[in-house]
């Protein structure tokens, strides 16, 4: 975490704040990469879907919020998000919010998947 | 222990710990009876209160003293004035060596562990009774009166029986409790099961001959397994409502309608399973409620996606080339789907491994809970791989035009149907070894017989 001292050697945060809204950290986080995906690194879950674009040829950047300080809150943001638990394996592709494994899963049998990762440019033909 | 409810003292008005009253109250004892009676029938008859404290010391009513060799407590002192006639009072030593020294090793504690039910006359009745047998009956050696003839006198071998006979007594009481236990645990069971019977009842399951009321099965299965059988029956219904769409020519809008209602019908099953897999996840995961061929080719409690597109392929034709790609397509990334979630799952069971064989259990019940926690798990991986299931079929009628739609869920059906045929003649085939190759030719006749395309077993 970088930070600035204005003039008045004040703290002035840059992007990379420490303190913030975990809501807006997981945002950022997934804007940064095509395919972003927030995972626990026990959970099993997270495992199939990381084999699951892994199999697809995608390489996906994955943040395991067990591993991270603000992970706790970063999970209780992403439970809110989703509107139940669990919050993770929870996928972002091209900075936007693509859902949990049953969405992941439902949108690569309907076709909208691989579409989706070309536009982000994770896949090529 | 003595089992005694009345304690000596409160049969001659003593104040006594409430302790002592109300042990066990089982059966009345013989043995303990007659070894009360036998050291202190002449105890009742003096009525001498002058012991009184003797018997409030709050001891428990522990096993009457017989053992002639063992030293005796407080009871040393006077016993010049407990003596009947022509009894010594100088036995000092601890070893009783006549009949008439007995009487000096006699626990004054006897009045407290005799605690019977018997009334006090029983034991007058009873004393007089053993007396009349010859029994020899000690005198307390507080006994104040003096020459009394009516004291008789204990021998080794009469000890050694009343204490054989307490012993027995108390092993038998003993086991009885052990039994009495057994009962009252098996009638709490029974009540349980009931309320689970009566649970399952009202919830419309019908029991004929099921197991859950045996206990083989949770509730949670049976419920299933009775809706899934329902569900099996409305599939039939459906079917016939395809077979006689397709073949009375209905407009397409008309087909719809019928496909539709028979996507629905599936989903209806999903959702009974998502139902199941919270009350039972095992039942499903295991594939108890589908037959045994189906069994066979379980995966993540339900069928394969991309083998039973692999099993319509060569039947759905004639399809465009578009359609092809589609199918082509959801079977590849059905596959990929199915694969991802077969790997979660390994990576689950390699995890609950690792947690049930623990190494050194520094807390057993901790491992369990862990455990616990992980098994939960299954439940999210059998509900993905039904999610996986459900959206295949939708898909499906996405890439078919209507007609091919209602063509292709009744070949599911139909496939699905023929698998519980096998399965049925598979488990009423006669069972002699002797039969060999001349019966397997044979099982296959019957089933040609029942459905002339084979073909969608060559796959498999």
């Amino acid at each position: 975490m970088h930070c600035q001292t204005g003039s008045r050697g004040t703290y002035v945060p840059t992007s990379r704040t420490i303190a913030g809204d975990p809501l807006e950290r997981i945002e950022r986080l997934a804007s940064e990469n095509a395919v972003v995906i927030f995972s626990v690194s026990s959970c099993c879950m997270c495992h199939a879907i990381k084999r699951l674009f892994c199999g697809m040829g995608v390489n996906p950047t994955v943040y395991e919020l067990d591993e991270d300080p603000r992970g706790k809150d970063m999970e209780k943001a992403l439970m809110r998000l989703l509107g139940n638990s669990p919050a993770v394996p929870v996928v972002f592709i091209g900075g936007k919010l693509v859902g949990a494994m049953d969405r992941v899963m439902a949108s690569h049998i309907n076709g909208t998947l691989v579409p989706l990762l070309k536009q982000a440019g994770a896949l090529w033909l | 222990m003595a089992n005694h409810n009345i304690p000596y003292a409160v049969l001659h008005g003593m104040n006594v710990p409430t302790s002592f009253i109300h042990q066990e109250g089982s059966s009345f004892d013989f043995g303990e009876l007659e070894e009360a009676i036998v050291l202190q029938g002449v105890k009742i008859r003096n009525d001498d209160e002058a012991k009184a404290p003797l018997f409030t010391t709050g001891r428990p009513a522990a096993t009457l003293e017989m053992f002639p060799s063992w030293p005796m407590r407080f009871h040393q002192t006077p016993r010049g004035s407990s003596k009947s006639g022509g009894e010594s009072t100088d036995s000092g030593s601890a070893v009783n060596t006549n009949s008439s020294k007995t009487e000096n090793q006699l626990e004054p504690e006897s009045p407290i562990s005799t605690k019977k039910t018997t009334p006090l006359d029983q034991q007058q009745g009873m004393a007089s009774d053993i007396s009349r047998t010859g029994t020899s009956i000690a005198k307390l050696p507080q006994e104040k009166r003096r020459g009394s003839t009516s004291e008789k006198q204990l021998d080794a071998k009469t000890l050694r029986r009343l204490a054989q006979n307490r012993e027995a007594a108390r092993k038998s009481r003993l086991r009885k409790k052990a039994y009495v236990q057994q009962l009252e645990s098996s009638r709490i069971k029974l009540t349980q099961l009931e309320q689970d019977l009566q649970r399952a009842r009202s919830q419309g399951f019908f029991l004929g001959g099921c197991a859950a009321a045996v206990g083989n099965i949770s509730t949670g299965a049976a419920i299933f397994d009775m809706e899934y059988s329902r569900w099996l029956e409305d599939d039939q219904r459906h079917m016939s409502e395809l077979r006689t769409g397709l073949n009375a020519h209905l407009s397409d809008s008309d087909l719809r309608i019928i496909v539709d209602s028979y996507i629905s019908h599936y989903d209806e099953l999903f959702r009974l399973k998502v139902a199941a897999v919270k009350a039972d996840v095992f039942h499903l995961l295991t594939g108890m409620w589908a037959t045994p061929a189906e069994r066979c080719f379980l995966w993540m409690g339900g069928f394969r996606p991309s083998e039973l597109i692999k099993m319509l392929i060569s039947q759905l034709d004639p399809l465009t080339e578009q359609q092809v790609m589609g199918i082509y397509s959801l079977q590849h990334s059905s596959q990929q789907a199915e694969e991802a979630l077969t790997q979660g799952l390994e990576q689950l069971h390699q995890s609950l491994i690792d947690t049930v064989a623990g190494g050194p259990v520094i807390d057993g019940m901790q491992q369990m809970a862990v455990a616990l926690g992980k098994l939960a798990n299954l439940e999210g991986f059998v509900r993905q791989a039904d999610n996986l299931r459900q959206q295949t079929l939708h898909q499906l009628s996405r890439i078919l035009t209507v007609r091919q739609a209602a063509r292709c869920f009744l070949m599911i059906g139909e496939y699905y149907g023929r698998l519980r045929a096998l399965s049925s003649l598979w488990a009423s085939r006669p069972r002699e070894s002797m039969m060999g190759d001349d019966h397997s030719c044979q099982t296959t006749t019957d089933l040609q017989m029942v459905q002339p395309s084979q073909n969608h077993f060559s796959n498999f």
